[in-house]
């Protein structure tokens, strides 16, 4: 059963005789529990297409559905978010961040220190519940985001390019433990990045968005066994994977 | 902290220990300047002197007036500009317009619109916090960085909630800065209305010891303000630091 439904969305900026189109009739549905990719290139509207889904900007045309139910706004509790940039609040300690959206919801405090607790040990941050932000490497940063994600227990996480500000190394650690995450919740995962390795190596399938306006132009299964290695970055089937998205992507410019 | 408060104790011993030995040495005539001790003699029976605690008393309400009606006109209204940028782009203009004047020539149109009093006092105290605390106040809407307000969205902040737990925190430093300063243009223009026509107040006392070269007098009065004036800079620096303890930190880290 798709969690996730998308169909023929259409997203204009800038009204007047010439708007800017930035998804071209874009459809497609994820299932629950699954860990789906979108890529594209840089500016292909992929970011805009989250948003819609996050319910923070309207589609011109078309809908999203999230477990059935239309977007047209923010569903905190349904639908959790990653942003690329970590967008902790300063002033609070790792655990108050985490804390932040039951905060909101106005959940009782032993419930709240609880579930926290847990979420911080899940993206292994126990020891630095205390630390603020700004004590914390980039890579610590978005665990705790990841953790603040998943603090209202959302079945799906919408993840922005999450890992695209940290060094290459970091990433490729976070992209595994998102996947032990993953497996260790059971929660939908719909993730966004430009980068085809982490895509094809994370996901369950990729789906593949054309230059702007954005369109799918493919989805791709992958079907490389879970618990998943690093060393399968390296092997002639990933390879293969990754030049066909590669070719389609650009022979759609 | 603590190398700061050396570095008062060092400046406060180099200064009396200069002032006492040019006395001593009479490298300056004494008539002019007269030695530590008879200024603190003289200060002291100030202190004991209910005719001058009336006039300090005066002082004191009229810049505590001043402030209690300046502060929150300028903050809201640094707000609304900050809020609101098309008006922010009609009035920020005239705002710098404004600033870049010297107020103090414009205190014979006070005098002769307000007469002379407690009220043309506040009213000159006022205009003279009022651009400096509406500066900071503007500033610090902007200074709000939109991805916590986005993220805050997501997890399902109301818009109360958004002006409470993501603004607020998020304004407090330059908010707090523009108070502390705007207590400094108070202090300001009601020493500076005072000094220039009055009948009673820390002010004309200090504009007449200098008429009538009551040197002894008039340096007590110095030392008093200074000593007054720096002690409510400095405890409202520590309230800047205390409440917003987070951006100091994260500007050091």
């Amino acid at each position: 059963m798709p969690i996730i439904e998308v169909s023929r969305l259409v997203k204009e900026f800038g009204a007047g005789r010439a708007p800017l189109r930035a998804l071209d009739e874009v459809s497609f549905a994820v299932d629950k529990g699954r860990f789906v990719t979108l890529v594209g290139p840089s500016g292909c509207g992929k970011s805009t297409l989250l948003q819609i889904l996050a319910g923070l900007t309207a589609p011109t045309r078309g809908e999203a559905r999230i477990e059935g139910e239309r977007v047209c706004g923010p569903m905190p509790g349904k639908v959790g978010m990653v942003f690329q940039d970590p967008t902790l609040l300063p002033w609070k300690t790792a655990f108050a961040n985490v804390e932040f959206p039951l905060d909101l919801r106005g959940d009782d405090r032993p419930a709240r220190r609880k579930r926290c607790a847990a979420l911080l040990e899940l993206v292994g941050l126990a020891e630095f519940a205390d630390h603020y932000p700004h004590e914390l490497s980039g890579g610590m940063r978005q665990r705790v985001a990841i953790a603040r994600g998943l603090a209202q227990d959302p079945k799906l996480i919408l993840m922005d390019e999450p890992f695209a500000a940290l060094d290459e190394q970091t990433r490729t650690r976070m992209g595994h433990d998102l996947l032990d995450i993953w497996a260790a919740t059971g929660k939908t995962v719909f993730f966004i990045t430009h980068s085809l390795s982490e895509a094809i190596y994370l996901s369950d399938a990729v789906l593949v968005m054309s230059p702007r306006p954005g369109r799918i132009i493919d989805t791709i299964a992958i079907d490389f066994p879970r618990p998943r290695e690093l060393d399968i970055i390296g092997s002639a089937a990933f390879g293969a994977i990754r030049n066909r998205i590669w070719h389609l992507i650009s022979e759609a410019r | 902290m603590r190398a700061a408060i050396a570095g008062y104790l060092i400046f406060v011993v180099v200064l009396l220990g200069g002032w006492e030995l040019a006395a001593r040495l009479s490298a300056v005539d004494p008539d002019l300047l007269p030695p530590p001790a008879e200024v603190g003699a003289v200060l002291w029976q100030f202190l004991h002197d209910p005719r001058f605690l009336g006039d300090l008393a005066l002082t004191a309400n009229e810049v505590a007036a001043a402030f209690v009606i300046a502060a929150p006109l300028a903050v809201s209204t640094g707000f609304l500009l900050g809020e609101r940028l098309h008006l922010a782009e009609t009035f920020n203009p005239l705002v710098h317009f404004i600033l870049a004047v010297p107020q103090s020539i414009f205190l014979p149109i006070f005098i002769l619109a307000f007469g002379i009093g407690f009220l043309e006092k506040v009213l000159f105290g006022i205009t003279h916090a009022y651009f400096v605390i509406l500066i900071n106040s503007f500033a610090a809407v902007r200074s709000i960085p939109r991805p916590l307000v986005t993220a805050a969205r997501v997890f399902g902040a109301t818009r109360a909630q958004i002006y409470t737990r993501i603004y607020l925190p998020a304004m407090l430093p330059l908010i707090l800065t523009g108070l502390r300063l705007g207590m400094i243009f108070c202090i300001i223009g009601v020493l500076l209305a005072e000094m220039y026509a009055s009948r009673r107040g820390i002010g004309q006392l200090i504009f007449d010891w200098g008429e009538g070269q009551q040197i002894p007098e008039l340096l007590a009065g110095i030392v008093l303000i200074s000593v007054l004036t720096i002690a409510v800079n400095e405890l409202m620096r520590l309230a800047e630091l205390r409440l917003a303890q987070f951006r100091a930190a994260a500007a050091a880290g």
